[in-house]
């Protein structure tokens, strides 16, 4: 138990050190040095030394958004098998119950957005409720899988321990596709690119970051940590399903853990160098790819297994 | 001598009459006519056996195609010389040489017993005929040809599945027997009758398709009408037979298998859509050669209507089969003097051939008399014997509407034909009929007409032999 | 179970949402060469034991599948510059979802059969019956000609698939027969699209209505 909560502490401690690993990718590709790996950290710091500005046209919603996102997002990784370790807490059933943590915090977002009453909050808030309904469904259809693979609802049970190997045993090839629709829900959900370009500068062409302009202090230092960790969410299911190996030593495990994860987030810092934002009416054929490469796992494993 | 020889030899003086100038690419064409009409007689009295007895041999349905093969394409190059004389075609050694090349796959197609080859064989009509179609270089000979290339391949696509389906009985029963149809005949009393079932659907679909059985036949008018006409006279007359001798081996293999109650239906159905299909569009045509293509949609779907009824029915489809092609081809032909002669495909453009091209005009008249089934020529024997066979077998209703829609298709082939022969027209004419262009077809409704009164007693039992294995025959 | 043979077959499978995914003529023949390639090294890991003529017969269907049919299509392209998109008739979501459908169908379907190959590998059966589904689709649901010659190809792998795996009994010399007509009817196609091109300044077939009733 205590090493769980270690665990989780690990992750909030680290997440923001992973998210600067991406700059540190797009800098090296972009022929630059670049931002210090630790960048993250000196801007929560310089956030929640600020003051918060309101506008007066915004009510207690628009103030709760930002703490309830980071909220859920925080417990969510209580569920998280971090380093293939048991989570701090388990229930069967507890997948869905994480998914629907993921909307409220998604939904608190939009309402803050909407309470600001700007027409381009309001126009990030629609994309950002259109997009992640084709991600929910190709999430729905892994889990399906992964619940026909084990039999289990709640994520102790698919990536602690031994079971991805398992995953890889049973389904074999078919987890490349299941990995590849999994990686594209984490860009997606994550707003990076080519769904959503976190260093765009115009407002228009925004999804995620065109919500939070309002946002400013401490507030904005709760929605960037609350992205830091849904990433780091994402990431290590990556991880775990990369690297599906039990080593034994609870250290081991989690160096090797750390490994997977660094790998995902150079991964996406390699996506965002080499590929530019799509046009926003191709995104959704770019999720409904996931949605088709999970269910397509999905067909092909339960053929194998009969 | 081998077998192969019948159809190697059109394949190497087709490949060479591509590369050679037209002059001697026409010679060569009348030789090869020639000396492929002897070789398929020397098949007939059994001179020849085959070399790979495994892919080839010789069967009664085969050789009655062979010969009808071997006597119209002689004819028709012998049109073709006097056609391409009077005709504005550009590269003629390319349609001297695909005529040939098209031969020897047809000829192949007679020939191959092992179901694969079968297979390769009519696809490769498809791909020699294709610039043959293409000949007049129109934007509507395009798409005639696009169409024709394209239907005909996924159709005959489906046609090889079927093929493969067939041997996956023969797997799934354990069967250790060559593939080839007269070995699998033998043995298809112990296939497995599920995937059989598949195969025959898959087949009939596929060599349908190329048949011109509708709902498939939509390439089988515009091909028909933009081709020049002794090729079209190659398509209709020859080239349908060789897909029907496709669907009928494989239904002497449904009925060896005791399956003819699944085979029957379906090609009876087949046959009444293609005639209903055929039966539409005659009354409504306004082009001669289209109008011509619908009848040979029709005339398939009476013989696979025959096929299906089976008994008497599949002696009358024989029958049809043969004078179908014989009469058929002729007046392809003679719609080609007709196009040469007044320029324009429209019936309403053409008009008063018995007063301006008299020997035409008996050599139309002739042929529609025959094509429509009057009493004297061949259709009508087989139509007659198709009727009584259906009325044997209890098939009331479908034989009812079998009638109806003859007596329908008359109706509008008449209208037509009168309309070109008495018409009067204000069109000037080009040509004047040389023996070449016409006696060819004189030639071919007199055998059909000879073959109605006299018919040679190996030919009967040739023709009784092939429908022998599907409960044909006289009695 | 089969582990590397149905690996490379849903390395098919999944050329066929690709090929239903894509807009682009030139990527649709790269999966197309992609599935060509796929489809034909199959029975390198079906047979138990494999002969010398064998192997040279796979060789020579993988060079004819995977590289020279789609290279003639691909060069048919550059030769007269024609239009790279595939002007769908059904969406490109819709066609992805059809394509999935058709997958999940094709793997019903092939339950139903009972059929000694089923022993050798599951997939490879639904692999089969939803390339030829997919090819019927593509040259129903695409206007553009390229994209109709691209569906006969797959259904010809399709068929392929079914042929070479089920019936032992073709020789290899009459499967070779198979495949140079095939490769012949490619290369008529693409000399007739050549010329649809020249002659219509486009391969969208619904300019070919010259001809009807």
């Amino acid at each position: 138990m205590n090493e769980s909560v270690i665990l989780w502490a690990f992750a909030l401690l680290t997440a923001p050190f992973f998210a600067g690993v991406i700059f540190k990718v797009k800098a090296f590709f972009g022929g630059r040095k670049g931002s210090p790996v630790l960048i993250n950290y000196y801007t929560l710091f310089k956030l929640f030394k600020k003051g918060s500005v309101y506008s007066t046209s915004t009510t207690f919603i628009f103030k709760i958004g930002p703490v309830v996102s980071l909220g859920a997002t925080a417990t969510i990784l209580l569920f998280l098998p971090i380093a293939g370790h048991t989570p701090v807490i388990s229930f069967n059933g507890d997948v869905i119950f994480i998914l629907y943590l993921f909307g409220l915090a998604r939904f608190f977002t939009i309402a803050a957005a909407m309470d600001t009453a700007s027409p381009f909050e309001g126009m990030g808030a629609a994309r950002e409720a259109y997009f992640p309904i084709i991600c929910e469904a190709a999430m729905f259809m892994i889990l399906i899988l992964f619940y026909r693979l084990t039999g289990d609802l709640s994520f102790s049970a698919y990536f602690a321990g031994a079971q991805p190997f398992g995953f890889w045993q049973t389904g074999g090839p078919t987890m490349f596709f299941v990995i590849i629709a999994f990686f594209i829900i984490l860009l997606t959900e994550n707003a990076r690119v080519p769904v959503d370009d976190p260093a765009t500068h115009l407002e228009l062409t925004m999804i995620h970051e065109v919500m939070v302009l309002d946002h400013s202090g401490p507030d904005l230092g709760f929605i960037e940590m609350g992205a830091f960790l849904k990433l780091f969410f994402y990431a290590s299911i990556v991880s775990r399903m990369i690297l599906p190996f039990e080593l034994g030593h609870p250290l081991l495990n989690l160096a090797l853990f750390s490994i997977g994860v660094l790998i995902v987030y150079v991964a996406v810092g390699v996506v965002e160098s080499v590929t530019a934002r799509y046009r926003m009416d191709r995104v959704p054929k770019f999720v409904l790819t996931s949605f088709a490469l999970a269910f397509f796992a999905t067909v092909i494993t339960l053929e194998l297994l009969k | 001598m081998i077998l192969e020889i019948v159809f190697l030899i059109p394949f190497f003086t087709g490949a060479a009459a591509l590369f050679l100038p037209n002059t001697v690419g026409q010679v060569l064409l009348i030789l090869t006519g020639a000396i492929h009409l002897i070789l398929s007689v020397m098949v007939w009295i059994g001179q020849l056996s085959p070399m790979l007895p495994e892919f080839f041999a010789v069967t009664p349905e085969g050789l009655l195609s062979l010969l009808v093969i071997s006597l119209l394409f002689f004819l028709i190059s012998i049109y073709t010389i006097s056609y391409l004389k009077l005709s504005d075609i550009r590269k003629k050694n390319i349609f001297t040489g695909s005529m040939l090349l098209f031969l020897s796959t047809m000829t192949m197609v007679t020939l191959s017993d092992h179901i694969m080859v079968m297979w390769i064989a009519i696809e490769a009509t498809t791909l020699a005929s294709a610039p043959l179609i293409y000949t007049n270089r129109s934007k509507a000979s395009l798409e005639a040809t696009w169409k024709y290339v394209l239907i005909c391949s996924v159709g005959i696509a489906m046609a090889l599945l079927g093929s493969v389906l067939v041997t996956v009985s023969m797997d799934v029963a354990k069967l250790d027997a060559p593939i080839s149809f007269s070995a699998m005949t033998k043995v298809a009393g112990s296939m497995d009758p599920m995937w059989l079932k598949a195969g025959f659907v898959f087949i009939l679909v596929g060599y349908g398709t190329k048949m011109g059985l509708a709902p498939m036949h939509t390439w089988l008018p515009d091909a028909h009408s933009e081709a020049p006409s002794p090729a079209s006279a190659l398509l209709s007359g020859v080239l349908l037979n060789c897909a029907y001798l496709g669907i009928f081996k494989t239904n002497k293999i449904m009925h060896a298998a005791g399956l003819a109650d699944f085979s029957g239906p379906i090609l009876i159905v087949f046959g009444l859509i293609s005639m209903m299909a055929a039966a539409t569009y005659i009354l409504k045509q306004t082009e001669y050669k289209r109008m011509l293509a619908y009848s040979s949609i029709e005339n398939m779907g009476i013989i696979a209507f025959g096929t299906g009824i089976g008994g008497l029915g599949a002696y009358g489809a024989m029958i049809c089969l043969i004078h179908h092609s014989l009469i058929k081809s002729s007046l392809f032909l003679t719609s080609g003097n007709i196009l040469l002669g007044f320029g324009s495909r429209l019936i309403d453009q053409v008009g008063d051939l018995l007063g301006r091209m008299p020997k035409t005009f008996v050599a139309f008249f002739g042929g529609f008399a025959g094509i429509s089934g009057f009493p004297p020529f061949g259709i009508f024997i087989g139509e007659l014997l198709i009727i009584i066979g259906a009325f044997r077998t209890g098939n009331y209703l479908e034989a009812g509407l079998f009638i109806f829609i003859l007596c329908v298709i008359f109706a509008g082939f008449a209208n037509n034909i009168m309309k070109i022969s008495f018409n009067t027209t204000k069109a000037s004419l080009r040509i004047n009929e040389s023996a070449g262009l016409v006696w060819p077809q004189y030639v071919l409704l007199f055998t059909s007409l000879v073959l109605c009164f006299w018919m040679p007693d190996t030919l009967y039992q040739t023709i009784i032999h092939a429908v022998n294995a599907i409960g044909g025959g006289l009695q | 179970m089969n582990l590397p043979a149905d690996t490379i077959l849903s390395m098919a499978l999944l050329s066929i949402l690709f090929s239903f995914g894509s807009s682009r003529l030139p990527g649709l023949i790269k999966v197309l060469a992609f599935q060509g390639v796929v489809v034909c090294i199959v029975p390198l890991f079906l047979d138990q034991e494999m002969s010398t003529g064998g192997i040279v017969f796979t060789i020579a269907t993988l060079a004819i599948r995977g590289f020279i049919i789609p290279g003639c299509i691909y060069l048919a392209i550059k030769k007269v510059a024609i239009g790279r998109e595939v002007e769908p008739i059904v969406g490109f979501h819709a066609s992805m979802l059809v394509g999935l459908l058709l997958i999940v169908g094709a793997s019903f379907a092939s339950h139903r059969f009972d059929i000694p190959s089923s022993s050798i590998s599951v997939l490879l059966l639904p692999t089969a019956i939803s390339l030829l589904g997919a090819g019927m689709f593509l040259l129903m649901a695409r206007r553009n000609a390229i994209a109709m010659v691209l569906g006969y190809i797959m259904m010809e792998n399709g068929i392929y698939l079914v042929g070479t795996t089920f019936s032992v009994r073709a020789r290899h010399i009459v499967e070779f027969g198979i495949l140079l007509d095939v490769l012949a009817g490619v290369m008529i196609m693409a000399v007739i699209l050549q010329n649809i091109k020249q002659t219509f300044d486009d391969v969208d077939t619904a300019r070919l209505r010259t001809l009807k009733e």
